[in-house]
């Protein structure tokens, strides 16, 4: 791993260590109260969620362009940084909606097409385990799929009627609230960057032991 | 990747237990729409079986989250660990076998 990798490490430790702190001091919205605070982790883990699929599209187109396999491997990498934080943000937000909306769960257009989205994600993960030889380029077509579809999700608010916040909601937030906002998101951001680096390390390294395997039986 | 998603698949387990502790086993596929209301009623005067807590659903969350990035940092970590050693050892048998 790169020399930065480390100390990036610590920093991100660091800011996660102060977010609590950073949220509790944020002020409580005065409909909902102490449950909104859950937004300071749902929403920058949606966020991710959207910003890995996006890239495991690009990466994925990159790689049906050019068969270079790093692209491929930083697919895989954002494919899994999308399922993760993608249940983050599936599991989050129905804590939130039982008690602000008084429901677990609302098949609306936001809801709804974020759960399509973290199934194709998962899809991809599934077809690269078990899709043997080939599934890759399978896998990527999925992907492109799966990045078509981000916008699709967060313009939901806007144009369909649904119960989720709109998009109008983040950037009316007073300083007290978007501090701690931005700060997860960076906190976030970070994150997803760090363990995207650590996942393709572990892809390349599997992929020159394969080649390894792949020569000492050429030689036998 | 299988242990990852098998990591997964036990967090939705526990999650799943988790809503059924705070509220009994509830059903998503059922649309539970919110009813119109006729009157708005003080949380204070509603009878203690009927208000929420925010608290567990606050916590439950956070640690949800923690749990979730945790355990996939430790998953990669070492796998990562596990392969850079075998790599290590083919490169030493290799270099020694000539």
């Amino acid at each position: 791993m790169p020399k930065w990798f480390t100390p990036a490490v610590l920093v991100c430790a660091v800011m996660f260590a102060v977010t609590p702190f950073v949220i509790a001091n944020a002020p409580y919205e005065s409909t909902m109260g102490l449950v909104q605070k859950v937004f300071y982790y749902h929403m920058p883990s949606a966020w991710v969620f959207l910003t890995a699929s996006v890239v495991c599209g690009i990466a994925s187109a990159r790689f049906l362009a050019s068969g270079d396999a790093r692209h491929d491997r930083t697919a895989l990498a954002a494919a899994e940084m999308a399922v993760l934080f993608g249940l983050i943000t599936l599991v989050t937000g129905p804590l939130w909606a039982r008690k602000a909306w008084g429901t677990w769960w609302i098949w609306d257009a936001r809801i709804t097409s974020s759960l399509v989205g973290w199934m194709i994600a998962w899809a991809y993960l599934i077809l690269r385990q078990y899709g043997g030889p080939g599934s890759e380029k399978l896998a990527a077509g999925l992907a492109l799929f799966g990045m078509a579809n981000v916008p699709f999700i967060y313009v939901s608010v806007n144009y369909w009627r649904t119960i989720h916040p709109a998009t109008t909601v983040v950037p009316k937030l007073p300083f007290s609230m978007g501090f701690p906002l931005l700060f997860c998101l960076a906190s976030f951001y970070l994150l997803m960057f760090l363990l995207m680096k650590l996942r393709v390390r572990v892809a390349e390294q599997q992929a020159r032991l394969d080649a390894i395997y792949l020569s000492l039986d050429e030689q036998a | 990747m299988r242990t990852s998603l098998r990591v997964i698949a036990v967090a939705l387990f526990v999650v799943s237990g988790f809503g059924w502790i705070i509220e009994g086993p509830p059903s998503l596929m059922a649309q539970e729409q919110p009813k119109q209301q006729e009157e708005f009623t003080p949380i204070d005067q509603l009878p203690p079986q009927e208000q929420l807590p925010a608290a567990p659903l606050l916590v439950g969350a956070y640690a949800f989250v923690l749990l979730m990035l945790f355990g996939y940092m430790f998953i990669v970590s070492r796998r990562l660990t596990v392969i850079q050693d075998e790599v290590d050892r083919l490169d030493r048998e290799t270099k020694r076998t000539g």
